[in-house]
């Protein structure tokens, strides 16, 4: 792990933590409702201050906490224009099976590449600390799978270069 | 559509008079933004002339101390945020546990969200490093604890 | 300090649990629109019978130690006293609440005569009962409540209530009801009580929803956990006057979600950390004593029991093998792996994570209440139980740690 990869998850890791205090709570504003107050945004006081962990400029997460819910949103490192159709397909990929994934919101935050959001249902069927596990593991992974999807990309365009150039030896 | 059922898109909860608006949850700054951008003023170049004279702590504890928060205090704000950038950047690491240790509660809470504030500018320009920002957030959460990050997210007194 | 004991109820939450009389029959929701009632047996508890009445998540229950009656609350908006047939059957009352949003909380005033239901509508419901209908009938605290109650408590007298709110509020209202009260003995907190006499509102310094709200023992100090990860205590100066002091101890861990006085210096805080932890007077007041459930000092593990009640599912024999368990345990546990490079610095105040990937603590997820369960002789509270979301019930001894600082260890030490 490079030396700022370290600082930057476990910022992102207390700050989940922290983050993760969730209860059930009945809307305040529709009757028998139980939304996530954090997409309904209806009751301002239910409403905590997002937060902003941040890398360098490409790489960040917001956090976004509330009484029931919380939405987290990943900015993914993309270097240059083959990382970013990468990085595009893989989240589209997963995004389009979002409801395999439990915790996946169907579309990212404008501005950022993938969000989840966590309702206190979830809280309270999975292990706390195992659901930020997941969110570092994924925020690790993403990376390392990108970097080598683009070396197999390169290594097979090298291929189909040698192999139709070496037609006109 | 014809406007026929234009009352339709009325938004019927903000004609509650009980209803609790954003700016109900928080008192402003007792100073007003006058009191608060003189008292920012003072502040910073008193905290300037402690970092020049290399006391890190106490331009910490001074910048720490009553900071301007609320609306309409954006230049207090802007004075305050950057004497805060120039502290964090003229630390060395190893000293930063040491000095975190002498504040106080109320002001590691502030150091969190000056932080907070920060890690959200990396985008627009801020002139410091991702790294050292992680640096001292690490060890603040090792020193205050998690509750210091939740009492940056449920303080209303945004700085 | 013994061991404390340990049972598990339900694998969801427990969403309202209250004990019975004699302390042998417990009420309890499974996070459903059903409240259980279990009896005690030699190892475990049984279950009795189931009360529905409710179609949304039962939220609170409370259970009137002298008169034996139960009322729940739930999220659609009703609430219900249940009272016991001489055949043992539980019959349920509806009360008139006139709340149009989720009631939240509930509990018995101290005589047992009326109760609050806090609710989602902004509104505390004082209900009481109405002879010539013969129905229960509520009044309501309106008029400062602009959030969501989330907690409420009664104090001694009878008359006034505490109620802690979402927008980082804690009030102490009048409740007095023409017709079941006397008139009361003036308090630290007024002399002239009407219903809905404000008697005290106050803010969380650093914000924060507040979670729950308690009276200590004698009344005269009220104590609030809220949001920032703070407990809060105050100490009222008279009628009509600011607070004498508003003492805040800010700790290091995830926000505590409920609060309980064991005597006038010590109280017993619990919430998201999953440990309840003693706060008390010491030589600079209050201040964090210490925790009943030390990650640190173990002990406390090996306490996995079998769900009651629940061990019919646990699979067909030919299931339960190696292969199996392995994969159960990497479904339910997420033990696939050894836990990820851990944080070399942990943060303070994060609940530590045993190797096998579940908490050291004997909770698994927060704990969403802790009550008093046992008094000793000079009227202390000896035995607490919490609830929490990993679907435990949990009995703790507090005083093997005799709470008040030095003085109190000291004793203990010359045994």
């Amino acid at each position: 792990m490079s030396n700022t990869l370290r600082p930057y998850l476990n910022a992102v890791r207390a700050t989940l933590t922290a983050a993760l205090t969730l209860e059930n709570f009945s809307s305040q504003v529709v009757e028998r409702h139980n939304k996530p107050e954090v997409e309904a945004k209806t009751t301002p006081e239910v409403l905590l201050n997002p937060l902003i962990v941040s890398r360098n400029e490409s790489e960040r997460v917001l956090i976004e906490p509330s009484i029931n819910s919380i939405r987290i949103s990943i900015s993914i490192k993309q270097a240059d224009e083959i990382e970013k159709i990468l990085c595009h397909k893989f989240t589209r990929f997963m995004m389009m099976r979002a409801e395999g994934f439990v915790i996946l919101r169907r579309t990212p935050l404008p501005g950022y590449d993938i969000s989840f959001l966590i309702t206190n249902f979830h809280s309270e069927t999975m292990l706390k600390h195992k659901l930020v596990d997941f969110i570092i593991q994924f925020m690790e992974d993403v990376d390392k799978e990108i970097s080598e999807m683009k070396l197999s990309l390169n290594a097979r365009a090298r291929i189909v270069a040698e192999s139709y150039l070496a037609t006109f030896t | 559509m014809s406007n026929e059922y234009a009352f339709r898109k009325i938004d019927i909860d903000a004609l509650d008079e009980d209803a609790l608006l954003p700016s109900d949850l928080v008192d402003p700054d007792p100073r007003g933004p006058d009191g608060a951008l003189s008292d920012a003023r003072a502040r910073s170049t008193e905290t300037r002339n402690l970092v020049s004279k290399g006391d890190i702590a106490g331009a910490l504890t001074t910048i720490l101390t009553d900071p301007p928060y609320g609306d309409g205090v954006d230049e207090a704000k802007n004075l305050t945020t950057s004497a805060v950038l120039l502290i964090l950047n003229s630390t060395r690491a190893n000293d930063i546990p040491n000095v975190i240790k002498g504040l106080d509660q109320e002001q590691q809470a502030h150091l969190m969200a000056y932080l907070y504030k920060n890690m959200s500018a990396l985008g627009s320009g801020a002139d410091i490093p991702g790294s050292v920002l992680l640096t001292w957030h690490e060890k603040l959460t090792e020193a205050a604890g998690v509750g210091c990050i939740v009492r940056v997210m449920t303080d209303r007194r945004t700085l | 300090m013994s061991a404390p004991e340990v049972f598990q109820l339900s694998l969801g939450p427990l969403t309202g649990v209250a004990f019975g009389p004699d302390r042998t029959q417990l009420a309890v929701s499974p996070n459903n629109n059903a409240a259980q009632i279990y009896s005690r047996g030699a190892q475990e508890w049984d279950l009795q019978t189931t009360l529905t009445e409710h179609d949304k998540l039962i939220t609170a229950i409370s259970w009137a130690p002298n008169t034996n009656r139960i009322v729940t609350c739930s999220q659609d908006r009703n609430a219900y006293v249940w009272t016991q047939l001489p055949t043992g059957e539980w019959k349920p009352a509806l009360v008139l609440l006139r709340i149009n949003r989720a009631a939240t909380c509930v509990k018995w005033s101290p005589n047992e005569d009326k109760f609050a239901v806090g609710s989602g509508a902004r509104a505390i419901a004082v209900c009481s009962f109405d002879e010539e209908n013969n129905w229960w009938v509520s009044k309501h605290i309106k008029k400062p409540l602009r959030s969501t109650v989330l907690s409420i408590d009664w104090h001694p007298n009878n008359v006034l209530l505490a109620a802690g709110t979402t927008d980082a509020k804690a009030f102490v209202f009048s409740a007095f009801i023409k017709g079941i009260d006397a008139k009361p003995e003036p308090t630290v907190w007024g002399d002239r009580l009407p219903f809905n006499t404000i008697c005290g509102e106050f803010k969380a310094p650093n914000g924060g929803w507040v979670h729950d709200v308690a009276f200590t023992p004698s009344g005269n100090i009220l104590g609030f956990v809220s949001h920032d990860s703070a407990v809060n205590l105050v100490y009222p100066a008279g009628p009509g006057l600011p607070p004498q002091a508003l003492i805040t101890v800010r700790t290091p861990t995830l926000p505590y979600l409920s609060l309980s006085f064991t005597s006038e210096e010590s109280l017993i805080a619990a919430g998201h950390d999953c440990q309840p932890t003693v706060f008390a007077v010491g030589q600079n007041g209050w201040e964090f004593s210490h925790s009943l459930d030390d990650p640190a000092s173990s002990g406390s593990r090996g306490l996995t029991p079998t769900a009651t009640g629940t061990r019919s599912v646990s699979g067909p024999g030919r299931l339960n093998n190696e292969a199996f368990n392995l994969f159960r345990q990497a479904d339910t546990r997420g033990q696939t792996k050894p836990a990820l490079a851990a944080t070399s610095g942990a943060a303070a105040g994060m609940t530590p994570v045993g190797a096998d990937g579940l908490l050291l603590t004997v909770h698994q997820n927060s704990i969403t209440d802790v009550e008093p369960y046992e008094w000793s002789q000079t009227g202390e509270v000896a035995k607490v139980y919490t609830v929490g979301k990993d679907g435990r019930l949990v009995i703790w001894n507090v005083t093997g740690k005799p709470a008040g600082g030095l003085p109190g260890r000291m004793a203990g030490l010359q045994v």
